[in-house]
């Protein structure tokens, strides 16, 4: 992993919302690094801050959340001599601080042609008014500048990258003469046409058929191949981001709890929450039995969280997970996870049998 | 197109035909008064022959018969009795009704000129000193009645612009009030509306979609959240052309504009009944015509909604 480049570095983020006269304490301090080329997922719970974190790295936050803390380092834009404070250099290289970044004319900068980002829903995610045609040559003409014929080329090639039929046809339509999950290849072909070094997928299966959830993530793995992305999936799917995920972060309550390669943490889970996820997917489920369901709610933000985010709900959990939060421990170069049962002084606790069974077997998650 | 076009038309006719019929056989239950001006003076005999003149002895449906012929072929209307003693009503209409649609159409396309940019302001400004003034701009025009921001108009702005309050149409000075006064009610409808559907507009998805690619918050609210919000406020406009020219009964009576805004009501009162069929006949023209254009000014703005096939998309 150390050969890898990094493209992104996420150094103990933190975000807040001001929620009438409250404040949310959305992102606690999270680090993570993205290297090139990788393929990343983001897994977690409703409201765990998946997507807020993404946001940020698009410059989306709503209006009322804000960035008390950290820095967001993307190592892929020029240093811009008329606005130095935006920008930085450490061992790494040149990065932009997309923390700083607050004006438009910033974000311009990123939006698109460093970042883009798939939305969750193809219904609602293209303008009903315009045809497939004017929207994906809207992205092309911003980012690639072309005109006229060259630009009508460049768009009917994106649509038969992204496999729709006909497209000389489909150019002409609108939205409403798509279905979902063809609107969704044409919201992947926007994405594309932007020409983005990363590109972050924000649930783009969730609103889809199950028929078609498989087709689009293999579109998606295939373009990342063609055009050399490196793919955000958020999701929280364990059994979706299995065979096209390289490495899986696990979030909860805003912060990563556990990070590895995709069968380190499918085969070998060291966090609670994560033995708790794994648990409940139905496709490990005992045929007779009850779905495992992890008890209790998630905690809530607008308070300030002691020690283990997960301990309230974790019924083996330590005394020490109530009292201070874990740092991350080491489980190999990949592999970490910020949980004190990896502590060497810790008690030794036996995951649950399911994830025990995971491990002997290295079985299939995803069958 | 034309095939749905000429469907649509020949409906709208239908509607026409529908609106006269009802309007004929019951101004022909109101009292006979109505035909007669010095009915008072007249006998019985005197009564009975007129009746026989005008065709009024006959049985319900030839009546009603005879009125289309008569419409249909000479394009004849009927004849004043009461307002003009017999003028026929086509006569006294011709004058009247494009001064009416005149006044109406400047006033809207001011409204439009003024509303429209007014609305996509205020929606981009949003929670700003302009939306905060455009809002109450809205708040008076739609809570205090027009009677009373009309007079003040009348009163200082005859006074400001050096004009005389008795309206003279060949003046274009003399416009500027009436006009102004008239497009008020309208300024504030299209901003009101064209906010708030372009603020609903701008929280949408495919606007979220646009700023991901890189589009400028300028072009993305010109481009996609403008003309979004636009079309279901152009299906009113032909609409509310003709609340203007039919609900400009005030502003004309106050500045004795001889249009046809406050004549509905003047014939009725005096129970013109040929009149009162007349005017009928032309407002509900206008309604008609009015939403034909609007729904086809739709489907030009709207690909989502095709014409003649069965089971829209929205």
């Amino acid at each position: 992993m150390s050969e890898k480049e990094k493209i992104l570095s996420i150094q103990d983020l933190s975000v807040r919302f001001n929620l009438r006269g409250r404040v949310l304490h959305a992102i606690r301090g999270l680090s993570l690094d993205v290297y090139r080329g990788e393929s990343l997922a983001i897994v977690g719970e409703s409201g765990c801050g998946k997507s807020v974190l993404n946001k940020n790295l698009i410059g989306l936050l709503d209006n009322n959340g804000f960035i008390d803390g950290g820095s967001i380092r993307y190592y892929g834009l020029k240093k811009d001599t008329a606005h130095p404070e935006l920008y930085g250099e450490d061992d790494n290289g040149v990065y932009a601080d997309l923390t700083k970044f607050k004006k438009e004319r910033d974000w311009l900068k990123i939006r698109g042609k460093e970042v883009c980002m798939i939305l969750q829903d193809p219904m609602t995610s293209l303008n009903p008014l315009k045809t497939i045609g004017a929207q994906i040559a809207e992205a092309i003409r911003l980012h690639q500048g072309l005109r006229g014929r060259a630009l009508k080329e460049a768009v009917l090639q994106i649509m038969r990258d992204v496999r729709i039929d006909d497209p000389e046809r489909r150019y002409k339509q609108y939205p409403h003469e798509f279905s979902g999950g063809m609107r969704q290849r044409v919201v992947i072909a926007i994405a594309i046409a932007c020409k983005p070094k990363i590109l972050i997928c924000d649930e783009p299966t969730t609103a889809l058929d199950v028929t078609i959830q498989a087709q689009v993530l293999y579109l998606i793995k295939e373009l990342k191949a063609k055009y050399n992305l490196t793919v955000i999936f958020i999701t929280h799917d364990l059994g979706v981001v299995a065979n096209i995920a390289d490495r899986v972060a696990v979030m909860y309550a805003g912060d990563i709890v556990e990070i590895g390669m995709a069968e380190e943490i499918y085969y070998d889970p060291k966090h609670p929450y994560t033995w708790a996820l794994l648990s409940s997917l139905p496709q490990l489920g005992v045929k007779g039995e009850d779905l495992f369901s992890i008890k209790g709610t998630p905690p809530n933000l607008f308070t300030e969280i002691h020690g283990d985010a997960f301990a309230a709900r974790n019924q083996q959990a330590l005394k020490i997970d109530f009292v201070e939060r874990p740092p991350y421990f080491e489980v190999s170069p990949t592999h970490k996870a910020k949980t004190w049962l990896l502590d060497p002084r810790a008690p030794k606790v036996e995951p649950p049998r399911i994830i025990q069974k995971l491990k002997s077997e290295g079985g299939a998650v995803n069958e | 197109m034309l095939k749905y076009l000429a469907k649509r038309l020949g409906r709208s006719f239908i509607t026409l035909i529908i609106i006269l019929t009802i309007v004929f056989v019951l101004m022909r239950q109101m009292p006979i008064e109505g035909y007669f001006p010095n009915f008072d003076k007249m006998t019985k005999e005197q009564i009975q022959n007129g009746l026989e003149l005008m065709g009024m002895d006959k049985p319900m449906p030839v009546q009603v018969l005879n009125f289309f012929k008569d419409l249909f072929t000479k394009g004849d209307l009927g004849t004043s009795r009461i307002y003009r003693n017999n003028v026929p009503v086509t006569e006294i209409l011709a004058p009247k009704l494009p001064v009416s649609v005149k006044l109406g159409s400047l006033a809207l396309i001011v409204a439009l000129l003024v509303g429209i940019p007014m609305g996509t302001l205020m929606a981009k400004y949003k929670g700003g000193l302009f939306d905060h003034l455009g809002t109450a701009f809205i708040v008076f025009i739609e809570a205090v009645p027009a009677a009373v921001y009309y007079l003040f108009i009348q009163l200082y702005g005859t006074e400001f612009l050096g004009i005389s309050l008795i309206f003279d149409m060949n003046d274009p000075k003399a416009w500027i009030l009436p006009v102004f006064s008239l497009s008020l009610g309208n300024i504030a409808y299209y901003a009101m509306w064209l906010r708030r559907y372009m603020v609903d507009e701008s929280t949408k998805d495919y606007v979220q979609l646009a700023k991901i690619k890189g589009v400028s918050k300028n072009r993305i609210m010109f481009q996609h959240v403008f003309r979004n919000a636009f079309v279901p406020l152009a299906q009113y406009i032909p609409t509310s052309f003709l609340n203007t020219v039919v609900g400009s009964i005030y502003i004309e009576s106050l500045y004795a504009i001889p249009g046809m805004g406050g004549l509905l009501v003047d014939v009725v009162k005096k129970q013109d009944n040929n009149m009162v069929q007349g005017i009928v006949l032309v407002f509900a023209c206008v309604g008609v015509v009015g939403l034909v254009f609007g729904d086809l000014l739709m489907v030009l703005l709207d690909p989502r909604i095709s014409l003649g096939s069965k089971g829209g998309n929205r």
